[in-house]
C-alpha cells in the first residue's frame, strides 16, 4: 500500500490534534522514564548496571527533546513544555509517576514501560506523518539495548531464588494494568491515527501486540497469565493523555523533570 | 565474570582492545560493553570472557602450556 507523505500542516484537525496529543504522550513518558533510570545512576546492584541506567537516562532524555521540538510545527511553545508546565499537564505513563522502591521495580519499569513505548513506536515505523517517521527509526534502534537490558535482568530475578522471583511477581503485578490500559481505548483519537495512516493499530492491536512481545519473558517468571486476566478499564480515562484522570506525578519529581533549579542557566 | 571487550573503528581494521568489564552473563556483557563504551562511534564490538582466552607464550614467563 502506498501513502501520500504528510507533514503537520497537511493534517486534518481531529488527526492534527491527535499527533500532537501522542507527540506529548511519547515525549513526557520518556522524560519521566529518563529520570527514573537516572535515579539509579548511583546504588544500581552493579557498577555496569549503574553505567547502563546513566546511558538509558541519557538516550530518553535525547528522545524526550527530539519529540518536543516536533510541537514547534504545532504552533506550541516548546519551552513551555518543557519548562513550564504544573504536574497535573504531564502526559506520562501514569507507573512512572512515583519512583520505584527497589530495583525489581526499576526492572519491570525497564521492561514494561520501555517496552510500551516501543510497541507504540513500532506503530508509527511506517507512519504517513513524515517527520514521525523519520524520527522512529533511531529511536528504536537504541531502545533495542534498553530491553536487552531488562530481559536480561528479568531472567537473573526469575532464576535466583524464590525471594528475588517474588520481588519481580510483585513488581510486574502492581504494575500491569496501567501499564496495558496505556496503549487507550479504540476511541476517537486512535481512530484519527488510523485513519491517516499515521499509526498501524490501536489501543487493543497495540496491546495484544505488546503481550505478545514479553510473553516469553512472563513464561520465564511464571507470570504467563498475569496480562491475560486484566480487562483494560477506561471509564476515568483521559484518551488525549493516555492516562487516568485525577492522578498526577508529585511535585519533586516535576521539579526536577522541568529543571526548577537551573532556570537561572536555560538559554536561548 | 570478567569480560574483554574489542572494538573497531572501520571495516578491516584489527579489533582494538578496548577494555573490560564485570557481568553475570553473556546476554548482560553485551548490554555492558555497549553502554560503557558507547563514546565513540565503532564500526562493531564484541566481548569474550576472559577465562576463554588461551595464552601461547609470555617473554617474561615463558611457555604458557599448562600441560608442561
Amino acid at each position: 500500500m502506498t501513502r501520500a507523505a504528510t507533514t503537520t500542516v497537511q493534517l486534518d484537525e481531529a488527526a492534527r490534534t491527535a499527533v500532537h496529543d501522542l507527540i506529548l504522550v511519547l515525549a513526557d513518558t520518556k522524560r519521566l522514564l529518563g529520570m527514573r533510570y537516572a535515579e539509579w545512576i548511583l546504588g544500581a546492584p552493579e557498577l555496569e548496571a549503574g553505567i547502563a541506567c546513566a546511558s538509558m537516562a541519557q538516550d530518553e532524555w535525547g528522545h524526550a527533546r527530539l519529540l518536543a521540538a516536533l510541537l514547534k510545527d504545532f504552533d506550541v511553545d516548546v519551552d513551555h513544555i518543557e519548562h513550564g508546565r504544573e504536574a497535573d499537564e504531564y502526559c506520562n505513563m501514569v507507573t512512572l509517576d512515583e519512583a520505584p522502591g527497589d530495583w525489581a521495580g526499576l526492572i519491570a519499569i525497564n521492561v514494561l514501560c520501555d517496552g510500551a513505548l516501543t510497541v507504540q513506536l513500532e506503530a508509527l515505523r511506517a507512519s504517513s506523518h513524515v517527520p514521525l517517521r523519520q524520527r522512529v527509526g533511531k529511536l528504536l534502534d537504541e531502545e533495542s539495548f534498553h530491553a536487552a537490558h531488562g530481559a536480561a535482568w528479568w531472567r537473573r530475578f526469575a532464576s535466583a531464588s524464590d525471594a528475588s522471583r517474588a520481588a519481580l511477581h510483585d513488581a510486574v503485578q502492581s504494575r500491569a494494568a496501567d501499564v496495558l490500559a496505556w496503549f487507550g481505548p479504540d476511541g476517537p483519537s486512535a481512530r484519527a491515527l488510523l485513519d491517516a495512516s499515521i499509526a498501524d493499530g490501536a489501543g487493543s492491536t497495540l496491546r495484544e501486540r505488546f503481550v505478545g512481545r514479553i510473553a516469553p519473558l512472563l513464561a520465564a517468571a511464571g507470570l504467563g497469565d498475569v496480562f491475560t486476566n486484566i480487562e483494560p478499564a477506561f471509564d476515568t480515562f483521559d484518551e488525549a493523555r493516555r492516562r487516568p484522570v485525577g492522578r498526577a506525578p508529585d511535585q519533586a519529581t516535576i521539579q526536577r523533570v522541568r529543571g526548577d533549579r537551573n532556570r537561572a542557566f536555560l538559554m536561548d | 565474570m570478567i569480560y574483554e571487550v574489542f572494538a573497531r573503528k572501520s571495516r578491516g581494521e584489527p579489533l582494538r582492545h578496548i577494555g573490560n568489564l564485570n557481568a553475570p552473563d553473556q546476554e548482560l556483557a553485551r548490554v555492558y560493553a555497549y553502554n560503557t563504551y558507547d563514546e565513540e562511534r565503532w564500526f562493531d564490538m564484541w566481548v569474550t570472557p576472559r577465562e576463554h582466552f588461551v595464552e601461547v607464550f609470555n617473554a617474561e614467563r615463558g611457555n604458557g602450556d599448562s600441560r608442561s
